[in-house]
């Protein structure tokens, strides 16, 4: 990113303003059944201030860097803000003082590979596959690395900067059986740059054989029975249900906008073993998969205990909703790129880890179902939410049975949280999906294995 | 701003550099939003973007490069760095660029946006919809105006460019009544210039209307297979996941299409016809060029039934050895029936009216399970309650071959314009 000394346009701030300078790089190499059809680098880069007069906001972003750029940018922010104020019947001054500041990078030590390297690296997964798995209809795989470099200075702070590498390898592996075409996902890798992640193609042959393997079960299995059912969420569907089932629900923002959870607080929203929280950048010991220390609003980042013992105790915060609830911000305030303004997001929401094993956890189901990946997820202002399963298996007198085709679980977050019987003793996250509001943003998703009820659709 | 002349000069740099083959894209877009939070115009947001991509074929191997750094330092560095890249690829024979030579410019929409009238407008939103749906809760509101203007040059002595800009205007909101809530819903529509009364566009106050009926709902009282109708906001979804898995280069590369081979065969109803009308001149957005730089022009894709065409890049064509299509999707219209909404409804024995979808993603034999959000319960004829919790499961086959009627009205979004549209043998269960 371009060296800018942010501090120099302070001069021309009029009243609460942030300057962010930030870009994004990204890297995508596909390879589909054999063909490379993408190799594709993208940089896009720019500045953005945004500017609060008697509470109404002003945006506005260029690519330019400027110092003409730079002024231009503020000046449009300002004129944009006065433009809303002038019409503005009540004012709300953003009268609190934070000041965060610091500077992450989580880049690489190691060195950086070329683009032919990744290249290679995906072609000889790709033959792996190929060689391997006389089975397969069809096989796809495809690398994103992202970078996003932020640089910020608000009216009221020092300059902050951050450095967030992520990088994933996504596979997907088709096969037919009489006509009928079966299909499964998986990603790998994390936070980090694709040194720090990957270092051998065949550091990832096991868990490619683990997938191939679920995909010949789902080829033989079975529609799932439609309706309400005893179900164990493996962690990845616990942790999307702590994110968008939940989370997007205690946003303030949507909590102002009259979600269900307005009248929650301090009540019971789950049962007493669930608690959750959205961790800013360190949880158990370790760095979250989106550590974020400073947010856009230029907040230090606290983590947000959301649930506590199952008793609903604080919702997620901008500066703006801060002071509207009478709380304090801890670092909500995120945008993904240089032209998007910052608005509550979560970071790395999970639900906390319990006592129980994962076969203690199946062995206790006489009828139901382990469902294991997500494919998407939407949630609704009612705690409503929906999740696409991409792989799941029944289970029959507590042992696991037959796999189960793609479906859709339902059910109302609050009522699913508080049907909560057992949860498993470990966590893991997931960081390869983004989050879609407005605009989509990286988010880490964490969670334990946990028994619940849940709506099935099927057959 | 750049011009056809500086895309000849990046071309230049491009061939110099080492690629066989070039294409340059210049995009350039600036954005004016006025945002609604919570019931409150509470943002104004300008942005300004350019984009550059140089797409370039080296030894049959393509590489890639996007910058909105548009320097000249930048662009020279980009270019040998896009050659780099297509040596790093694997070559492939599928690999191309649009033949020339050709040149055509088109323009549509205003060349700017009025402010103030966009603000009157969304105030005039905002205090009707207070005024006339006082359970509404207008969670947020983006109101906007986009000015977009793309360039497209190749070394086939190709140079396209296309100038356009229009308002687009979307809501999501919910009802409130006490502590309870209905789901959310949202819609949204497109148009080319800024016209009276935002209330009376595409479906916004229908649903409105539909949210402040949904707080109180009730279960469905029991598994069953029957009819659902899907409204216009709901078909778009629809539409959308039964091209996205069988039509486009994806599915059809990797042999996963369900109508690889039913091109000119039957691939819905027959009272199903389908457009795509990405250059009609009343369209809002579309586009005049396709993302691999050739000319696009409005296609019918099912035409009673018949599966007409796949939507296929010139890649995708290359690799798969059909044709490829001028038309790539979007600016959905679909030929209106005779029934009118409401004698649908009056056809259906126990459904339900299907106001939005939220569901898992279809797998490539078409099977499909979600929410049916929004949503009424039907029976006898007769919409009888809200629906709460309930999952519609089926197959996007059946689904478009099993149409019972298409309604004879349509909402028209700006870009696409659909109708109501029955369909028969869907589970639908409840969560008791």
């Amino acid at each position: 990113m371009k060296e800018i000394n942010l501090k120099k346009y302070k001069k021309h701030f009029k009243g609460y303003t942030e300057l962010r300078l930030q870009e994004n790089k990204q890297v995508n190499i596909s390879f589909v059944n054999g063909s490379n059809k993408n190799n594709i680098q993208d940089s896009s880069a720019g500045v953005s201030a945004r500017v609060n007069q008697n509470g109404a906001w002003g945006f506005a972003s260029t690519p330019g860097t400027s110092r003409n750029d730079v002024k231009n940018i503020i000046n449009e922010a300002q004129k944009n803000a006065s433009f809303l104020a002038r019409r503005k019947k009540t004012k709300k001054e953003l009268n609190k003082k934070y000041n965060g500041r610091g500077d992450w990078d989580y880049s690489t030590a190691k060195p950086r590979l070329s683009q032919k390297e990744l290249v290679q690296f995906m072609q000889k997964l790709d033959n792996h596959i190929e060689q391997k798995y006389t089975k397969l209809k069809s096989r796809s795989l495809f690398l994103n690395t992202l970078d996003m470099e932020k640089r910020l200075l608000t009216s009221e702070s020092q300059v902050s900067y951050s450095l967030f590498p992520r990088s994933f390898i996504y596979v997907k592996l088709s096969t037919e059986k009489n006509g009928e075409k079966f299909e499964i996902t998986d990603s790998f890798g994390g936070l980090g740059h694709f040194e720090d992640n990957f270092s051998e193609p065949a550091d990832l042959y096991s868990e490619i054989n683990e997938l191939y393997n679920h995909l010949m079960k789902k080829r033989e299995g079975v529609y799932a029975e439609a309706g309400s059912c005893e179900c164990i969420l493996d962690s990845e569907l616990a942790g999307i249900l702590a994110h968008e089932a939940f989370g997007h629900t205690v946003e303030a923002d949507l909590v102002k906008s009259g979600s269900v959870a307005e009248t929650y607080m301090n009540k019971k929203v789950a049962a007493p073993a669930v608690s959750m929280i959205d961790y800013a950048n360190k949880a158990f010991g370790e760095t979250c998969p989106v550590p974020v220390h400073v947010d856009d609003e230029g907040i230090q980042a606290r983590d947000t205990v959301i649930i506590e013992d199952g008793i609903l105790k604080s919702y997620m915060h901008n500066r703006e909703t801060a002071r509207e609830f009478d709380a304090e911000p801890t670092g909500h305030g995120r945008a993904f790129s240089f032209s998007d303004e910052p608005l509550i997001r979560m970071r790395n929401t999970a639900i906390l880890p319990g006592e129980h094993t994962l076969s203690e956890m199946i062995s206790s189901i006489e009828d139901g179902y382990y469902l294991i990946r997500p494919s998407n997820g939407q949630a609704d202002s009612t705690s409503e939410f929906m999740f696409g399963i991409i792989l799941g298996y029944e289970i029959k007198n507590g042992k696991l049975g037959r796999a189960i085709r793609d479906t859709t679980i339902s059910g109302v977050a609050v009522d699913v949280l508080q049907s909560v019987s057992m949860i498993s003793d470990d966590i893991t996250w997931i960081s390869s999906g983004m989050c879609g509001k407005k605009q989509s943003i990286p988010v880490g998703l964490g969670g334990p294995a946990v028994k619940c009820r849940v709506n099935l659709g099927g057959r | 701003m750049q011009n056809s002349n500086d895309l000849k000069s990046y071309l230049e740099l491009l061939s110099k550099a080492g690629a066989d083959k070039a294409q340059c894209t210049l995009n350039k877009r600036r954005l004016f939003e006025i945002n609604v939070e919570s019931d409150e115009i509470s943002l104004l947001r300008t942005t300004y973007n350019q984009e550059l991509n140089l797409n370039v074929i080296r030894n049959q191997a393509r590489g890639n490069i996007n910058i909105n750094q548009i320097t000249d330092s930048a662009v020279k560095k980009a270019a040998r760095q896009a050659v780099r890249i297509a040596e790093s690829s694997q070559p492939d024979e599928a690999h191309d660029i649009s033949p020339g030579p050709l040149n055509k410019k088109f323009e549509k929409g205003p060349d700017r946006e009025d402010r103030n009238k966009m603000y009157e407008l969304l105030a005039e939103f905002l205090h009707q919809v207070q005024q006339k749906y006082p359970l509404i809760n207008l969670e947020q509101v983006n109101f906007r105006f986009y000015n977009n203007n793309r360039q497209l040059s190749n070394t086939n002595n190709v140079y396209l460019s296309e100038q356009k800009s229009f308002y687009t205007f979307s809501t999501m909101f919910m009802a409130k009544k006490g502590d309870q809530t209905s789901s959310f819903n949202h819609t949204r529509f497109s148009s080319l210039n800024l016209q009276e009364g935002l209330l009376k566009k595409g479906s916004i106050a229908q649903l409105l209307a539909q949210s402040e009926k949904q707080i109180k709902t009730k279960s469905i009282p029991e598994k069953f297979t029957g009819d659902i109708i899907i409204t216009p906001d709901c078909l778009s979804d629809f539409i959308n996941m039964y091209i996205n898995i069988s039509l486009r280069d994806n599915p059809l590369i990797e042999g996963t299409s369900m109508f690889a081979d039913q091109l000119e065969q039957k691939a819905a109803d027959s009272k199903f016809t389908l457009y795509s009308r990405p250059v009609d001149p009343d369209t809002a957005g579309g586009y005049f060029i396709t993302g691999d730089g050739f000319l696009s022009e409005n296609a019918v894709i099912f035409k009673n039934g018949v599966l007409k065409r796949f939507l296929l890049s010139q890649y995708g064509a290359n690799k798969t050895g059909r044709e490829m299509s001028n038309n790539r999707g979007g600016a959905y219209v679909v030929e209106p029936g005779e029934m009118t909404r409401n004698k649908i409804i009056k056809t259906v024995d126990r459904g339900l009216l299907v106001a939005r979808f939220s569901g898992g993603s279809p797998n490539q034999n078409g099977d499909f399970s979600g929410i049916a959000k929004n949503s009424f319960y039907i029976e006898k004829g007769q919409i009888k309650y809200p629906v709460a919790e309930t999952m519609i499961s089926g197959n996007l086959k059946n689904i478009f071959n099993n149409i019972g009627a298409i309604s004879n009205k349509r909402i028209n979004f700006g870009d696409d314009i659909l109708p109501w549209i029955l369909t028969t043998g869907i589970t639908i269960s409840g969560g008791n």
